[in-house]
């Protein structure tokens, strides 16, 4: 029994050499690190040429390593003095896994619709790729997958000029693609979305900087048919006032 | 006989005027410190038995009021003097609220008086006192600093000199300087700002309106080559230094440029100048307008003398030079930091109270293709092109060192990288490392003066084990700006299962190949290195710094049982996992 236990102590100690730092007790010299961040990529009031005012929010959350990340993100609107209730258009919460030295990949839930007590809240799974593309290009693609099947694709693509050294000018385009053609929620498959917008933005710090900005949002294809065919406005052009925040 | 008698008129001189010159500045230096309202301790240790007592405390760093690590009441840390081949006693006591520790930078002593904690010991509580004993075996120029955490930022450093045993440094005079860089933000929030967003300290990066002047210069399809390659790698030629002087003091001394820290000289005396550069994250380039420097120490180790006009310090390195300023006027010791953000300057002067001009911060340097690790391709380019992408090299300086080349080691050494590169953590591989010792790194290529060259460098006398390697370690220096994760071989610390096994007592050569954009200081803890730079007797150094797609190849006899350190001494290169454990045995 000694003889073993003996044995089996030896046999352990090319391990615990194996650890480099051996001693129990003794701090790691380097520490995994977590960390998070909250970006308001835009916050921002728009007015619109329907002279409508709007305040609109697109933002990220995330906390995490290196390589694994819960990410948060969420968008939305609110059309002021209208009585109506804030339009969620996104609010996702997902899993992230840094795939490639400029890519993460993601996957979770998300949920959208009219934030009023009773409307019913439009549930859905998602993946997105999210990265830099070579020249720099931010980018964010997700594949959204509701309850009834219906299958959407968002791209989100933002690109910066620096104009000085706090200072820049950002040009920003946003599609949205419908795969299949849903009746509960009245979208048409094909491109059914395009919104184009440029902002001037400049740092007061690298976490705060306020920003002007138009955009041009329009319908596309078979929506852009069915919104025609209901007397609706297809485009609509805006300028925008906000600020782009992190802490 | 003359030159013993020599030896002995410079050893009478030296520890004469070292008091004397010593005593004059602490004399001196609170009347024009007065002013900023903060008198100067500059204490020398030169005693038997030492005690260290590290606390926090409130101090005037430039104009402001910071809250530094403090080691016996200053910041950086009293200059210790030891004699090679005492025993150095050294008790540290802990004042602060967290543990704390001290390494020894470049000293050759047993594993469990090195001083990082989780490698060779436990660290230093609050209110304990470590005991550090080791014999002293060399002399030269080191320094000494905080292993623990981030608190190096703090200003948890100072100098280390160590006499030789005959007492001879070869100069009438010397004054040992230390560069540091000091930040009134938390080290924490730098830390996590570099982490969230990338390039947050980089106040220095291309513009459109460069980008339009480039194209009225040189034509469209020119700039857009050159743009090109840098877009395809999502990479910045600016990105030169992750933090910056938007956020740094740089500091000689303790003090910053105003304050100007002086150091005196007779004219005609031969001046040693101990060089420490004990920053957090700052290149320098060192200069003294209107003198020549003679280096004659790298890392503490003697080497044969070169004449040159400039120097560049990576972090954790030292240099010795030595002066001998003719004139009876003051000369400015000018340290720049390498991506030109910002300087600290001192004055070299025969009395008190003097300065001289002090020189403007030279252009924002851009790295060239060489970097990208394509220089056997920038070098087929045309003249113009080179020009124009401000390549490393001149085409004088290249032929002159190909000329005087000699073939090294490394560059028969095939560098094989990990199938599918190095995972997420490198943003980039090098196409083709290249042995870049001969370059005087970025910025520096187009200077009309004498740079010194890692390529200079011969040690002064050869080192006892002349074996030739029995076996080759290859390690990669991987990094990914983009969520500042910095890394061997792809695996950060905390990724990898064990340490880097070396076997008790046999002589090996470590490759290293840098796959990242940024210079590298590499130190390993416990053993010297001797850089393979074509030269014999070979340089040893402490910290190696390898440029952007450099290969280099050193000898390591592994004389040293135990574990020690081997990291990168950018700091927060090193907190993101930069480090590897060495296990001897």
């Amino acid at each position: 029994m000694y003889a073993k236990s003996l044995l089996f102590t030896t046999a352990l100690l090319p391990v615990v050499a194996m650890a480099g730092h051996a001693e129990e007790g003794w701090p790691e010299p380097v520490k995994e690190y977590y960390t998070g961040q909250v970006l308001f990529d835009r916050l921002e009031l728009t007015r619109t040429d329907e002279e409508e005012n709007l305040a609109v929010w697109d933002m990220i959350a995330w906390y995490g390593g290196d390589y694994h990340r819960a990410v948060f993100k969420s968008e939305g609107e609110n059309v002021q003095d209208d009585g109506e209730p804030t339009d969620l258009e996104r609010a996702e919460l997902l899993y992230g896994y840094l795939v490639s030295p400029y890519w993460s990949f993601q996957a979770g839930i998300g949920t959208r619709g009219t934030l009023s007590s009773d409307a019913s809240m439009e549930n859905y799974a998602v993946v997105s790729f999210m990265g830099l593309a070579p020249y720099w290009f931010e980018m964010d693609n997700s594949l959204m997958v509701n309850e009834e099947g219906d299958v959407q694709f968002v791209s989100e693509t933002e690109y910066e000029w620096q104009l000085t050294q706090t200072s820049y000018l950002q040009p920003r385009i946003e599609f949205t693609a419908n795969l299949t053609d849903s009746d509960k929620y009245e979208r048409q498959s094909g491109l059914s979305n395009l919104r184009v917008g440029l902002r001037y933005r400049h740092e007061i710090s690298r976490e705060f900087a306020p920003y002007i900005g138009v955009y041009w949002n329009g319908a596309l294809g078979n929506t852009a048919d069915e919104m025609k065919r209901m007397g609706e406005d297809t485009t609509e052009t805006g300028v925008v006032l906000g600020a782009r925040v992190w802490f | 006989m003359s030159n013993e008698f020599n030896k002995g008129r410079r050893k009478f001189i030296k520890s004469a005027f070292t008091v004397a010159s010593a005593l004059a500045i602490a004399k001196v230096a609170p009347t024009w410190a007065a002013p900023q309202g903060r008198s100067f301790k500059d204490q020398i240790l030169t005693n038997d038995e030492i005690d260290l007592t590290i606390a926090k405390s409130p101090l005037l760093v430039g104009n402001k009021v910071g809250a530094p690590i403090t080691i016996n009441g200053q910041m950086p840390g009293p200059l210790i003097r030891l004699k090679e081949g005492q025993r150095a006693k050294l008790n540290v006591t802990n004042r602060l609220s967290e543990d704390t520790s001290i390494h020894w930078h470049g000293i050759i002593l047993p594993e469990n008086m090195d001083g990082v904690p989780g490698v060779s010991f436990e660290g230093i509580k609050p209110g304990r006192t470590f005991k550090y004993r080791y014999d002293v075996e060399q002399n030269g120029t080191y320094w000494y600093h905080s292993h623990s955490g981030l608190q190096e930022q703090l200003g948890h450093l100072g100098p280390l000199v160590i006499e030789p045993k005959d007492g001879d440094i070869g100069a009438d005079r010397e004054h040992t300087i230390i560069l540091s860089d000091w930040t009134f933000e938390d080290p924490d929030t730098v830390f996590r700002n570099l982490k969230v967003a990338e390039g947050y300290y980089n106040y220095q990066k291309r513009t459109i309106f460069e980008t339009f002047e480039d194209v009225r210069q040189h034509g469209l399809e020119k700039t857009w080559k050159q743009r090109e390659m840098w877009g395809q790698m999502r990479m910045s030629p600016r990105d030169i230094a992750d933090v910056t002087g938007s956020t740094y003091t740089y500091l000689m001394n303790g003090r910053d440029s105003a304050m100007n820290w002086s150091a005196l000289f007779k004219p005609g005396e031969k001046v040693r100048l101990r060089i420490i550069n004990g920053s957090a994250m700052s290149y320098f380039d060192v200069r003294i307008p209107g003198l020549e420097m003679t280096v004659v120490a790298a890392d503490g180790q003697p080497v044969k003398p070169v004449s040159i006009d400039e120097f560049r310090i990576g972090v954790a390195e030292t240099y010795d030079v030595i002066v001998q300023p003719k004139h009876n006027k003051a000369y400015t010791i000018f340290a720049e930091s390498f991506d030109r953000s910002g300087y600290v300057r001192g004055t070299l002067t025969p009395e008190i109270g003097l300065e001289a001009e002090v020189p403007e911060l030279r252009a924002v340097p851009e790295r060239g293709m060489a970097a990208m690790g394509m220089g056997a391709m920038a070098m087929s380019g045309n003249k113009e092109e080179k020009g124009m992408m401000n390549m490393s090299g001149t085409d004088g300086h290249m032929n002159h060192e190909m000329m005087h080349k000699k073939e090294l080691p490394v560059e028969n050494i095939k560098i094989e990288h990990s199938e599918g590169g190095h995972g997420a953590a490198a943003a980039m591989i090098a196409m083709n490392p290249t042995s870049r010792l001969h370059e005087p790194g970025i910025g520096l290529d187009n200077v009309d003066h004498r740079v010194l060259v890692y390529s200079d460098l011969i040690g002064a006398q050869e080192w006892p084990d002349k074996r030739e390697p029995e076996r080759q370690i290859e390690l990669h220096l991987t990094g990914n700006m983009e969520r500042y994760m910095w890394s061997f071989d792809g695996k950060n610390y905390t990724e990898v299962d064990g340490p880097v096994q070396f076997r008790h007592g046999e002589r090996l050569r470590l490759v290293m190949v840098n796959d990242t954009m940024m210079d590298h200081p590499i130190h390993l803890h416990g053993m010297w290195m001797e850089l393979e730079n074509g030269q014999y007797p070979r340089p040893r150094k402490h910290t190696i710094s390898l440029k952007p797609s450099e290969k280099v190849s050193l000898l390591i006899s592994a004389d040293a049982p135990g574990s020690w350190a081997f990291h990168c001494h950018l700091l927060y290169h090193m907190k993101a996992g930069m480090f590897r454990v060495v296990n001897v045995a």
